[in-house]
């Protein structure tokens, strides 16, 4: 048997650097076998084609000024012409102009609160975020209701953007406690708690989101009382609050879930009680795993507003709706189309940025 | 006066004492007709086979898990198998401290946290108070440099230690250890005993599950083995390893002992 001792030690060094050269590197990724390669032409080639043909229609043909659907002749190109027209109320519904700065300090206060949320997300906790969801929604009812020094403005005026804002915001304001509760719910110790909050979720989770909509929009109004009323802003509000608290209840059932029996043995021989081990050793953990998983639900909330322009509530989709069959604008599908990738456009900015945040909370952990 | 300093001795000096206790897991009957004492400032080791049900009994002690017959009397509070509360579950709590197999420190915690969380907030003690005992106690474990980083950060053998200080921020008069040096890698297994020794020469009444026999036979007053979950044979550790006298304990250590 042969002995072995090494003389010195072997110091650290740097790792190769990859010296493929980027052509090389492409070629291996898109051409690796006849057919791959007969794929990636044909994906490549189907590619610029839509490409070049929407980009025709979105710049080349498009028309972009003018105050009525004479502006768009033809439908070869987009009418840009209709959205520059009618950008506003789209973006703010039938809020009074006067008061239209309400509407734009709720815009800049969220985007300060998104740009806040981005930035701490590299170095501070996640849930820290949650507060501002609870308190923001409420600060922005307050400054878009009035009362006080500020004049009343009707919830039925508000509209468009405006009013996608504010019902994804009050709905989570709303749907995020809730949700805890049914979560938290289910696991109590009383069996008609347990059993109830069971019941909620799993219904709400059967049932289509639209058929909630139309059940508070229809159906609740003919069951209350005569004299009494809600208005259906509010009872949208309501539906959208309480589909999405079954939503989030899975999603803080899952989080509850990821804390291990041996925390919550640990809190119990250090004296804790029942409450402070939830409040100090389960909820933050478990609020700390589901952040990404709620963002993903806010995705859900902003995309499905645009449900309510079918029961007739006007968001976003609603007031593009409308503007399309003003006297001025009515006619051409082109025109609604310009509107509708207008929409599409807003949405994917709002919900790409989302979805980008929750991907980092997602790497942080 | 804190809550905690108002010691009360029991009668007898006797710490826990456990009556006719059997426990099942559905049909599975996992301690049968345990009794046991533990006098004040005895150190009991329990050993035996996986599955002899000494962790079950172990958290027993502190009524992490509930038993269908039988009474137990710990620091004073009573309690019979059909009258497990919680208010009994905290008052035993406030008096017992545990470690854990696989420490359980609280990851979103500094280390100083996870020694003031229990005490702050579980018993109302002064949180200037209890930090000036948690410096202490860190400093007594050997880790006083590392009390503002997070658990992940440290090793699992100082993650023990710890968790050792943790229990003993809630000043407890009986700290149970369930296998406190079954997860660590070997070269940290002696940094903890040290440890659990030097608490034990204090005077510390400490029930401990381990399989480390080097530390039963050093510190133990008495040893317990388990099997099948029934207290086999109970003796000092001189006997106990020299003088074992049934087949299965003998077996055991034969087992245990050889390598």
């Amino acid at each position: 048997m042969t002995r072995f001792v090494r003389p010195t030690p072997i110091e650290p060094r740097r790792a190769p650097v990859a010296a493929t050269p980027l052509a090389t590197r492409l070629t291996r990724a898109l051409f690796p076998t006849p057919a791959m390669s007969a794929l990636s032409l044909a994906l490549v080639v189907f590619l610029a084609f839509a490409a070049w043909r929407f980009l025709q229609w979105a710049l080349v043909h498009a028309h972009w000024l003018g105050h009525s659907s004479e502006a768009c002749p033809t439908d070869m190109g987009a009418c840009w012409a209709f959205v520059v027209a009618r950008w506003r109320p789209w973006l703010v519904g039938n809020y009074p102009s006067s008061e239209w700065w309400r509407a734009w300090t709720c815009f800049a206060a969220f985007a300060l609160f998104w740009i806040w949320a981005v930035w701490r997300s590299k170095h501070a906790r996640p849930q820290g975020v949650l507060p501002g969801f609870i308190l923001l929604p409420l600060a922005f009812f307050a400054l878009l209701m009035g009362g006080g020094p500020l004049p009343y403005v009707a919830p039925t005026l508000w509209g468009g953007l405006l009013l996608t804002l504010v019902v994804t915001l009050a709905t989570f304001a709303t749907a995020l406690p809730l949700g805890l509760a049914l979560a938290l719910g289910r696991r109590s110790r009383l069996w008609a708690v347990r059993w109830l909050s069971a019941a909620f979720v799993e219904g709400m989770r059967a049932v289509p989101l639209l058929a909630v909509l139309f059940i508070a929009a229809t159906l609740v109004p003919m069951f209350l009382p005569a004299g009494f009323s809600i208005d259906l802003f509010w009872r949208a509000v309501i539906a959208f609050a309480l589909f999405n608290a079954a939503m989030a209840a899975e999603v803080f059932r899952g989080g509850l879930q990821s804390v291990g029996r041996g925390q919550i043995e640990a809190a119990t021989t250090v004296g804790l009680s029942h409450l402070a081990t939830l409040r100090l050793v389960v909820l933050p953990q478990a609020l700390a795993a589901v952040v990404p998983a709620l963002v993903n639900i806010m995705i859900a909330v902003i995309k499905e507003t645009t449900l309510l322009s079918i029961v007739g509530v006007s968001d976003l989709l609603g007031a593009i709706e409308i503007g399309a069959k003003s006297p001025d604008w009515i006619g051409e599908a082109n025109i609604l189309a310009s509107g509708y990738v207008f929409l599409a456009a807003i949405y994917l900015a709002v919900c790409y940025g989302l979805s980008r945040y929750s991907r980092r909370l997602e790497a942080r952990r | 006066m804190t809550p905690h300093s108002a010691r009360t001795e029991e009668p007898g000096g006797r710490v826990a004492s456990l009556r006719g206790i059997n426990k099942w897991y559905d049909a599975y009957h996992v301690l049968r007709d345990i009794d046991l004492d533990v006098a004040s400032g005895e150190r009991v080791v329990i050993c035996g086979p996986s599955g002899s049900g000494k962790s079950t009994l172990v958290r027993t002690v502190n009524l992490l898990e509930p038993f269908q017959q039988g009474r137990l009397e710990v620091c004073g509070v009573a309690v019979a198998a059909d009258a497990i509360t919680r208010a009994a579950h905290r008052a035993v709590n406030r008096r017992v401290g545990m470690v854990f197999q696989q420490f359980n420190l609280f990851p979103h915690m500094t280390v100083l946290q996870n020694l003031v969380v229990g005490p702050v907030w579980g018993s109302g003690v002064d949180r200037k108070e209890i930090t000036e005992l948690a410096e202490q106690y860190l400093r007594r474990v050997g880790l006083t440099d590392q009390a503002h980083k997070y658990p992940a950060q440290l090793s699992g053998g100082q993650q023990q230690r710890v968790a050792i200080a943790r229990a003993l921020c809630t000043r407890p008069r009986l700290i149970l250890f369930d296998e406190p040096t079954a997860s660590l890698d070997p070269e940290m297994v002696s940094e903890v005993l040290q440890t659990m020794e030097s608490l034990a020469a204090d005077g510390m009444t400490m029930i401990v599950v381990t399989h480390e026999m080097g530390f039963a036979r050093r510190v133990a007053d008495r040893v317990i083995f388990m099997d099948q979950g029934q207290i086999i044979e109970t003796a000092p550790p001189d006997d106990f390893f020299d003088r074992p006298q049934t087949p299965r304990l003998r077996t055991f250590l034969s087992r245990v002992l050889t390598h």
